[in-house]
């Protein structure tokens, strides 16, 4: 009883974690198509600015980490006009490996500005402790982060599927010549959906910060579990990335916890068999010829 | 009249064999020490600290020894790769041209460069990797570090005397860890502890509450750890800290929070023990200056670690054998061989390098984390054993 509540609880509050940082790849690599394995250095970047923020400037956490998320989107309009835009109609190659050098220097600048090693986010009274759930003792953090990133993934939800936004978006995604020719700023709204993305990648760094500490290496160490959810949801699906990043969340936990040596793997074991049995996302809609 | 002629010449001839010798002698003047480390990279405060400790003893006794110049080469050994470290070592003394070798930080790294040093007869000074069986592979390594199974024996006995029966070994999946595991499980049951539990956590681990679930479920009351410093230990430390363990349970470690890396961790890991060699706050002269250079040159936080120590040592060596070879060209065999049974003062106390295994007979410290009243931590020395003798090779 108390491992399946054990197993349950910290399975699903490292899930929804993990769908924070995995939703901006779900906007950018899912919707916009362009294969951002750069994800993880705008997560870095928002960790270490919220992290100098607060330790340089002595501004408190709830002003820190909006500010940072600000800084890393504005940031990402950036990058997007400068490097992204000339991407879009690369081959998949050439964006794996600009993405992937953007890290390497990326990864290199933090080491020479921050040192080398893992940097510590402190957190402010209110979010530390443990709580009681009834059943057992619960790290109020995880409690909050969890809440946050539903609400979040509940937001992102309604925009994408439910407002004209979100279907010009899809438009533009499918067909960006017709959807000019309707009149729609498509560079624009790709500069915007980018920044989004950005954004949400840098609040998912900082949030998972306590659980997945802010280093330099940080946009390859956890690039592959950020990779696994977006592949198993499938293009642009943000529904079935919080079902995915749930299980995942919950195997990775339960392997640890049950084979502590080989439960690593148990987790690429689920990515073969989801991919050969639902090779275009866990949830994907049926297609229409 | 051709007699004294053809000595003239003979004479003329000597004396340009002299002044070639004398051309090569001044060509000698400069000794190249190569040092490869991980500079870059997920070991990166490893390789920078191997930086620190040469650099420091370059500055405090300057660059100039036994009339020659020294110059230190440094090669980046990145990530975990032995076939670069052996390939950097090659080109070290090929190229370069180096006298000596020294640094290295992961065991295999220097197994792969077992072959250079025999063939090249290079002195090499093993700053960090820790396997007992590496002294076997070369008469030209010199550790300045430990034998990893020493501090687990120790911790082990450690907690026996401290009436500790539950014993639980929580390491890193890689060989040394289960080096530890085994030499902290053999003596423990040995002095009459029962072993509740063991864990090897894979060291791609992100989440480690799972392992502190486990650990807490088997109830120890004496936890040995062994993990990577950086985000492995302070997410570790964290996952038990939550679970209520670190208040429990007595938990021993190595290296996982050496003073330079405490400002990482929040207060949960007061009361951390550890046994390592090295006392980062020691007040002896060494340690004084070298400690004194850290903060002036590097930054306030910066501490003496196991890392920079053992360079630092390791530059000391290296002095060592270049004072003593003043005036001939460096003979590494020699070299090798004037360091055995030599006793010097190091940073971490007086130390010998003990002749039958080419490691240090060395004091070992038993650290407890600490927070002064400035509200700054460290690690307070609460046991010392003396002069520890290297574990025999079989």
């Amino acid at each position: 009883m108390t491992s399946t509540a054990f197993i349950l609880l910290y399975g699903l509050s490292y899930g929804l974690v993990l769908c924070l940082i995995a939703l901006g790849l779900v906007v950018t690599m899912g919707l916009m198509r362009v294969i951002n394995l750069a994800h993880g250095a705008f997560a870095a970047i928002g960790g270490y600015l919220a992290i100098s923020l607060m330790q340089q400037q002595g501004w408190p956490y709830a002003l820190a980490v909006p500010s940072a998320v600000l800084a890393v989107a504005v940031f990402g309009v950036v990058a997007e006009r400068l490097l992204y835009v000339h991407l879009y109609k690369r081959s998949d190659l050439d964006q794996v490996l600009v993405t992937i050098g953007f890290n390497f220097v990326v990864i290199a600048l933090l080491t020479m500005l921050f040192g080398p090693n893992i940097v510590r986010i402190e957190l402010p009274g209110y979010l530390k402790g443990n709580i009681d759930l009834g059943i057992r003792e619960f790290e109020t953090y995880r409690v909050v982060a969890a809440a946050i990133c539903l609400a979040i993934i509940g937001a992102l939800w309604w925009v994408f599927e439910r407002t004209s936004t979100g279907a010009r978006l899809r438009a533009a995604v499918d067909n960006r010549g017709m959807a000019q020719a309707m009149g729609m700023n498509v560079p624009l709204l790709f500069s915007a959906t980018f920044a989004l993305g950005c954004g949400l990648a840098a609040l998912g760094g900082i949030l998972a910060a306590p659980m997945l500490p802010i280093e330099p290496m940080w946009p390859l160490k956890y690039l592959v579990l950020v990779l696994v959810i977006v592949a198993l949801a499938g293009h642009g699906q943000i529904t079935a990335s919080v079902a995915v990043a749930v299980i995942v969340g919950i195997v990775e936990t339960a392997g640890r916890y049950l084979f502590p040596q080989s439960g690593g793997f148990l987790i690429y074991l689920l990515l073969i068999v989801l991919m050969v049995w639902r090779p275009d996302g866990l949830l994907t809609r049926r297609r229409t010829a | 009249m051709t007699l004294p002629f053809a000595r003239q010449l003979a004479g003329i001839a000597a004396a340009g064999v002299l002044f070639a010798a004398s051309c090569a002698a001044c060509a000698q003047e400069s000794v190249k020490i190569g040092f490869v480390g991980p500079y870059t990279g997920p070991f990166a405060v490893a390789g920078q600290s191997f930086r620190q400790g040469v650099e420091a003893y370059m500055a405090l006794h300057g660059d100039k020894v036994g009339g020659r110049k020294v110059e230190v080469i440094y090669r980046d050994s990145a990530g975990a790769d032995p076939t670069l470290a052996k390939r950097l070592a090659e080109e070290l003394v090929v190229k370069e041209k180096v006298a000596m070798l020294g640094g290295f930080y992961l065991s295999p790294e220097v197994a792969a460069t077992a072959p250079v040093v025999n063939a090249a007869k290079v002195p090499l000074f093993i700053v960090n990797a820790a396997t007992p069986g590496l002294m076997k592979m070369s008469p030209y390594f010199v550790r300045m570090g430990q034998a990893i199974n020493q501090p687990a024996e120790l911790a082990a006995s450690y907690a026996r005397q401290q009436g500790k029966s539950r014993g639980y070994v929580a390491v890193a999946d890689y060989g040394p860890g289960h080096l530890v595991e085994e030499a902290f499980v053999a003596k423990f049951t040995a002095e009459g502890g029962q072993m509740v539990g063991n864990v090897r956590v894979p060291l791609n681990t992100t989440d480690f509450a799972p392992f502190a679930e486990r650990i807490a479920n088997a109830n120890p009351d004496v936890l040995q750890i062994f993990l990577p410093p950086g985000a492995a230990s302070v997410g570790f430390n964290k996952a038990l800290a939550v679970r209520g363990l670190t208040q429990k349970v007595m938990i021993i470690g190595q290296g996982e929070a050496e003073d330079s890396d405490l400002p990482l961790f929040d207060d949960s890991i007061l009361g951390f023990k550890s046994i390592i060699y090295i006392d980062a706050n020691a007040k002896n002269a060494e340690n004084a200056a070298f400690a004194g250079w850290l903060t002036r040159n590097v930054g306030p936080n910066a501490r003496p670690n196991s890392f920079s120590i053992g360079a630092y040592d390791a530059m000391h060596l290296a002095y060592k054998m270049i004072a003593d070879q003043a005036g001939k060209s460096f003979d590494g065999t020699a070299a090798v061989k004037s360091l055995l049974g030599y006793t010097f003062k190091s940073p971490r106390g007086t130390v010998t390098i003990d002749p039958a295994t080419r490691e240090l007979v060395q004091n070992f410290y038993l650290r407890e984390v600490v927070k002064a009243s400035d509200g700054v931590k460290r690690n307070q020395v609460a046991k010392v054993w003396e002069q520890v003798k290297p574990t025999p090779l079989k």
